[in-house]
């Protein structure tokens, strides 16, 4: 018994210089972030001799860190409300119904998962400016619907069998429409497999990179985080105290997001790789 | 009467069912369409017609150039070396961290932080550490590693993209296969613990088997992810050091939008389709045949 609680303690130890070694990367982006550059030349690991947000200041104001901000909570926000709603009505009436249409209407929905974006992305360009939705915020969030709707569908699909059927009926015999069951009975109950769909599109749609470059990187005023911080370190290559703050400040939403909701993430990331 | 209530059934598909046919059909079905279109044209995206050429694209992709087949092998070896390598750690990571620590949940924070990051940044941050980063750890250890030229050289530059691969994506896999580990019950570990089994014993015949689905799972993730990996090679080497670390995806985005090539670009991109669509189908075939036999 002993035993064995000495070898925890050691695979404890293990584990945490491991740990510190795995997240240092993050850290010396943190302290550099704080660096005058002649200190970030001379030397990368030393720590700041004394703390100075003059970097944040002069890359705030640079790439308008405020408007980024809000462009990503404003595709995320369309993004994500457009794929919950229209993918938790089309699964509730794909996984309800069996006729040939639903049949076909679900692998139609499903089987885009099977298609690599780079496998599109040249023509889905020329497909996007004809119906409008490039350079702007409100197109690239519609386009995340038809992207996003594939796996929702999925989950909520898989989801919804597990309802029993009962309830809608008598829901039914109360003479309530399917519109009104759909979003008084059935959407509240979806609230776990919602989450999971959330938090996934949240990572996803948030962090991404290539969509928003082809749609959205020709204008300042529609940039997202990701592609700043691109531009950024692209114009400031050799300016590393400023690529590491600007880097920073991409970052710190997801960390805080992750820190406020750890557990609905990790239950979300779980749930949609095991039924992904 | 009757009628009326099938009317009112195929309206209600339609308007429930409908949004999503025609965003899925416009955002995906199109442009897959028109890229079988494209694929078999030569068209700088800038003319206003293509010009037909059959499959003219589809043998100068093996024939030409060489670039494509280059980046075919590259991203061959690096998926097969990714899926190996962040599936083993991420597994003795997993178990480690499911057994009763004071800071388990901390210590498994700290591994997924990397994954919530965007992958453009997570290489931007490795490059500052492999060029900046290192040069200060030589000056401090005098350790040969350091000295490398971890971007610069060919070689090195594909480890690079490895681990830089690894270290962003080990906590997604880690969560997988802890939530595997937990869903084993604990009589099972104590019978075999009871019937003898030793430690390794215990994980090779009674831990991994019953750990099947979740290795799956992963399996199929870091194959599909590290077929279509792009945004930490871009931010990373660009492609260099002489364009040897060009995966297909970056490849495609290569031939389309700096080189104009969009119907040659096109063709490439059916093409990683094709294998895509091979490989999952290949995979998922096995595990079905193997789950069968357990």
């Amino acid at each position: 018994m002993k035993k064995t609680k000495i070898g925890l303690i050691l695979l404890e130890m293990i584990l945490i210089v491991a740990a510190a070694i795995f997240i240092y990367p993050v850290f010396l982006m943190v302290i550099n972030s704080l660096k005058p550059f002649a200190e970030v030349v001379t030397d990368v690991i030393a720590l700041p001799k004394k703390i100075e947000f003059q970097n944040y200041a002069y890359v705030t104001e640079k790439i308008n860190f405020v408007r980024l901000f809000f462009n990503n909570l404003t595709i995320t926000t369309i993004g994500l409300a457009g794929i919950i709603l229209f993918s938790s009505m089309g699964a509730y009436i794909l996984s309800r119904r069996n006729t040939k249409f639903t049949r076909m209407a679900y692998m139609f929905c499903i089987i885009p998962m099977l298609i690599p974006f780079q496998t599109i992305m040249i023509t889905l360009l020329k497909v996007a400016k004809t119906f409008h939705l490039s350079d702007s915020l409100w197109g690239l969030g519609i386009q995340y619907w038809g992207f996003g709707i594939p796996m929702a569908v999925f989950i909520y699909n898989g989801f919804i069998k597990t309802i029993p059927r009962e309830i809608d009926e008598s829901a039914t015999i109360d003479g309530a429409s399917t519109l009104t069951i759909f979003f008084r009975i059935i959407f509240p109950l979806l609230k776990p497999v919602t989450a999971t769909v959330a938090v996934l599109d949240v990572m996803w749609i948030w962090n991404d990179f290539l969509l928003p470059m082809l749609m959205v990187n020709s204008r300042p005023q529609t940039k997202t985080l990701t592609l700043a911080a691109y531009t950024f370190v692209g114009q400031y290559n050799t300016n590393w105290h400023y690529a590491m703050t600007a880097m920073v400040m991409a970052v710190v939403p997801s960390i805080l997001f992750f820190i406020v909701m750890q557990k609905h993430i990790i239950k979300g990331v779980v749930a949609g790789a095991v039924k992904g | 009467m009757q009628l009326g209530q099938k009317n009112k059934m195929k309206l209600e598909n339609l308007s429930f069912v409908g949004p999503c046919l025609i965003l899925v059909g416009i955002m995906v079905y199109l442009p897959f369409v028109m890229s079988m279109y494209y694929s078999m044209t030569k068209w700088n995206g800038i003319a206003k017609e293509p010009i037909f050429i059959g499959f003219q694209n589809f043998i100068n992709l093996f024939t030409g150039d060489q670039n494509f087949v280059r980046s075919i092998l590259f991203t061959a070896k690096y998926s097969i070396l990714f899926i190996v390598v962040v599936n083993i750690i991420s597994l003795l990571l997993a178990v480690a961290l499911v057994k009763k620590l004071k800071t388990a949940n901390i210590l498994r924070a700290i591994f997924f932080i990397p994954y919530i990051m965007s992958m453009i940044i997570v290489g931007f941050i490795w490059r500052f550490i492999f060029s900046q980063g290192f040069a200060s750890l030589q000056a401090m250890t005098d350790w040969g590693i350091f000295k490398l030229s971890w971007l610069g050289d060919t070689k090195l530059a594909f480890y690079s993209i490895i681990i830089v691969s690894i270290w962003q994506a080990v906590g997604f896999y880690m969560v997988i296969y802890i939530a595997g580990l937990q869903a084993i019950p604990d009589d099972v570990l104590e019978a075999a613990t009871v019937d003898g089994a030793g430690g390794s014993y215990r994980f090779f015949h009674v831990v991994l088997p019953l750990l099947g689905p979740s290795i799956t799972t992963c399996i199929f993730m870091s194959l599909t992810n590290s077929i279509k990996v792009f945004d930490i090679i871009l931010a990373l080497t660009g492609g260099g050091p002489g364009g040897t670390t060009y995966s297909v995806t970056l490849d495609i985005y290569r031939e389309a939008f700096q080189n104009n090539n969009y119907g040659l670009g096109a063709a490439k991109s059916l093409v990683l389709f094709v294998i895509v669509l091979a490989l999952t189908t290949f995979v998922l075939h096995i595990f079905k045949k193997k789950e069968v036999e357990m």
